[in-house]
């Protein structure tokens, strides 16, 4: 146990060293893709025995963390993770459907800031690898068939641009409210219909394109002021 | 304009660029497909099995003018419960839910229906004696790359011998086929699409009760039975549908849901001709013999599952799932073993033959406490005429150009129109129906 605290602490003291900015993000996304749009449609329009239409999925809330590498110019680069989470759910008699829509991704950051032009107002593109996690939840309980959970994985690429603007909040903490917009060309799911409309290819196809758009607060830690 | 004013009017016209078009588009994303369409023309269905029935409900929901047209004298297609000779009800047609993980999985939750998970267990008959397993793996008619022959030719070509004849028989049996005529790449094809589930269920009422119940009876007042469809005029703007004792029905849309074999037989004439490429693609999609003989015994001598009879290759106990355990025995039979025992031409023949099967099996058990039987002979249906669709060899993508709608008039449901692996199945032929409902849907928004 000794062992892990003093080796945290040892990562945490390196880190703060090389380290720009750490960067922690919650914020509300909306997200739009065709292809689960049409499937969730589809499986509203083809069963009238459900009075209670299935939300398409499109508001969830996301997190990230930013490390950025510290460097004295402009342009600096770092490393991003972040998770995101939707749910839609419609409740009817004896039913009641839940469909959970998770993302992981894991990107590299270039964060541009201006600290002589621009005062506190930056931006980040963010350039991702990002996974997926469709689910199915009936009644309360994971929707299993054939002894295995209704699941649909999906893996893409992504890119994201964002833009903030920086709030000193006291010494090397600050906060700042932001805006960002996303997009995913590519990302292959293809068990996704099965989850949601359960046909597969009867509707949709086996990938699907997303747009995003985030606003929400960073919380920013910049250990190594110097200006 | 100051650095102030500048950033300020940055970050709103950022917030605006991005909230405003997400506001727009969130307002426009409907929850359900064709929310605003609204058609003042009339759509008939041909068939009210459950394809035709399904399309009618969603006709219904979605408030279009619509009639259901059946050739028999009773709705349910495939479809069929079977009451009195037991103490509990039978399924004279499709009897299996095939997976949890369909629309009509959906239905049984939302209506409390019971069912049972098949997992009954299967005795071979194998070198005349019954065993418990085979000595040989026959399960090689899944993976990649296998060749467009017959099931039975790529059996022998993989060392199962004339021995496992009518074990192979029951494993084509089960997609409504003879071993010398499914083909091992197209079923594997459909296989792959297959998004339900393996697990198989059965009905503690029938599966017929389901769809009565949940689906017909929200549009049983729109079915007009015994109404025999012979032609189909879709050369002017309205569709005329001419029946065996003349008299005619118009409408805008027509959705077809016979079985293929009626397709293919030629009973309905099309005005004018259909295109040969659909014609060729109907002949493609395979439809044997099918029959299923109930047999009632007063001894339960045999086993769950008897695989591998040369009479009949799929014997099964009907009781599993049931709330009473009659001692009925059901013998599935399909493709060259149904086409033999119609050629029997009466069912006490018929049911002869599997008494002197059984009796082999058991030992003269089956002649010595025999009651009665039931013989439901779809081929002989002459609104069915054969059990349901399989892959044939070459069949290519068939399926997809029949199941194709013909000038925005006519279209094309039922399970052989399925285009996503869920042919032969009862969830299968639904979603033909509002598939076809939504394809009608977006002809009319064009």
């Amino acid at each position: 146990m000794k062992s892990i605290i003093f080796s945290s602490v040892l990562l945490l003291h390196i880190g703060c060293t090389i380290a720009q900015e750490f960067k922690l993000d919650a914020s509300y996304e909306y997200l739009y893709s065709g292809q689960w749009d049409k499937a969730i449609q589809t499986y509203n329009v083809s069963r009238p025995f459900l009075t209670e239409k299935q939300p398409l999925l499109m508001n969830g809330l996301n997190t990230s963390i930013s490390y950025v590498f510290k460097n004295e110019k402009h342009l600096k680069h770092g490393i991003n993770v972040s998770y995101a989470y939707f749910q839609s759910s419609a409740e009817n008699e004896n039913f009641n459907n839940i469909l959970q829509l998770h993302f992981i991704n894991l990107g590299y950051i270039l964060h541009y800031e201006n600290k002589e032009k621009s005062k506190g107002l930056y931006s980040d593109l963010i350039i991702s690898a990002t996974s997926s996690g469709l689910f199915r939840r009936i009644n309360e309980n994971h929707f299993v068939y054939d002894e295995t959970t209704s699941k649909a994985f999906g893996i893409g690429g992504d890119i994201c641009l964002k833009a903030g603007y920086c709030l000193t909040l006291k010494n090397n903490y600050f906060l700042s409210p932001f805006i960002s917009i996303g997009y995913t060309p590519y990302l292959y799911s293809p068990n996704s219909e099965a989850v949601i409309n359960q046909t597969k290819e009867l509707t949709s196809k086996n990938w699907t394109g997303i747009l995003r758009t985030q606003i929400g607060l960073t919380f920013h830690l910049k250990p190594q002021q110097n200006d | 304009m100051n650095r102030r004013q500048f950033i300020k009017q940055s970050t709103l016209l950022s917030i605006g660029g991005l909230l405003i078009p997400s506001a727009l588009l969130a307002a426009c994303r409907k929850e359900t497909l064709f929310e605003d369409v609204t058609y003042d023309g009339k759509v008939i269905i041909i068939g009210a099995g459950a394809a035709g029935l399904y399309a009618a409900y969603m006709l219904k929901s979605k408030g279009i003018d619509f009639q259901l047209l059946e050739a028999s004298s009773t709705y349910g297609g495939r479809l069929g419960k079977l009451t009195g000779f037991a103490n509990f009800p039978i399924d004279t047609g499709a009897q299996w839910l095939h997976g949890k993980n369909s629309i009509l999985g959906d239905l049984i939750k939302k209506s409390k229906t019971n069912i049972t998970l098949d997992d009954s267990e299967t005795k071979f008959w194998f070198n005349n004696q019954l065993i418990d397993a085979l000595p040989q793996n026959t399960n090689i008619f899944e993976g990649e790359e296998l060749p467009d022959i017959s099931y039975e030719a790529y059996a022998l070509q993989n060392g199962l011998g004339n021995e496992y004849k009518y074990i192979i028989e029951n494993i084509a049996g089960d997609q409504g086929a003879a071993a010398s005529r499914l083909s091992v790449y197209g079923n594997n094809k459909d296989e792959e699409n297959w998004a339900s589930g393996d697990d198989d269920f059965k009905f503690e009422e029938t599966y017929f009760d389901l769809i009565d119940k949940q689906i017909a009876s929200q549009v049983k007042d729109q079915i007009l039975v015994n109404t025999i469809i012979t032609k189909i005029d879709y050369s002017q703007s309205e569709i005329i549908l001419t029946d065996s004792n003349n008299n005619t029905f118009n409408a805008n849309k027509v959705i077809i849901t016979v079985p293929i074999s009626i397709l293919k037989s030629g009973d309905i004439q099309f005005i004018p001709a259909l295109p040969i490429e659909k014609t060729t693609a109907f002949s493609k999609i395979g439809m044997d013999a099918g029959m299923k003989v109930f047999l009632k015994f007063s001894n339960r001598f045999f086993d769950q599952n008897i695989i591998g009879g040369a009479v009949c290759a799929a014997y099964a106990d009907d009781s599993i799932g049931k709330a009473q355990n009659d001692n009925i025995l059901l013998a599935f039979i399909m493709g060259e073993q149904a086409e033999y025992l119609t050629s029997l031409g009466s069912d006490a023949a018929i049911t002869s033959a599997l008494i002197q099967e059984l009796d082999i099996m058991y030992n003269g058990q089956a002649s010595a406490s025999f009651i009665a039987s039931h013989v439901e002979n779809w081929t002989t249906n002459p609104f069915v005429k054969g059990a349901y669709s399989y892959s044939t060899i070459g069949m290519g993508d068939a399926r997809k150009i029949a199941s194709e709608s013909l000038s925005e008039k006519l279209y094309f449901a039922g399970e052989a129109m399925n285009t996503n692996g869920h042919h032969q199945t009862v969830h299968g032929a639904v979603e033909t129906g509002y598939r076809e409902v939504i394809n009608i849907l977006t002809d009319i928004k064009k």
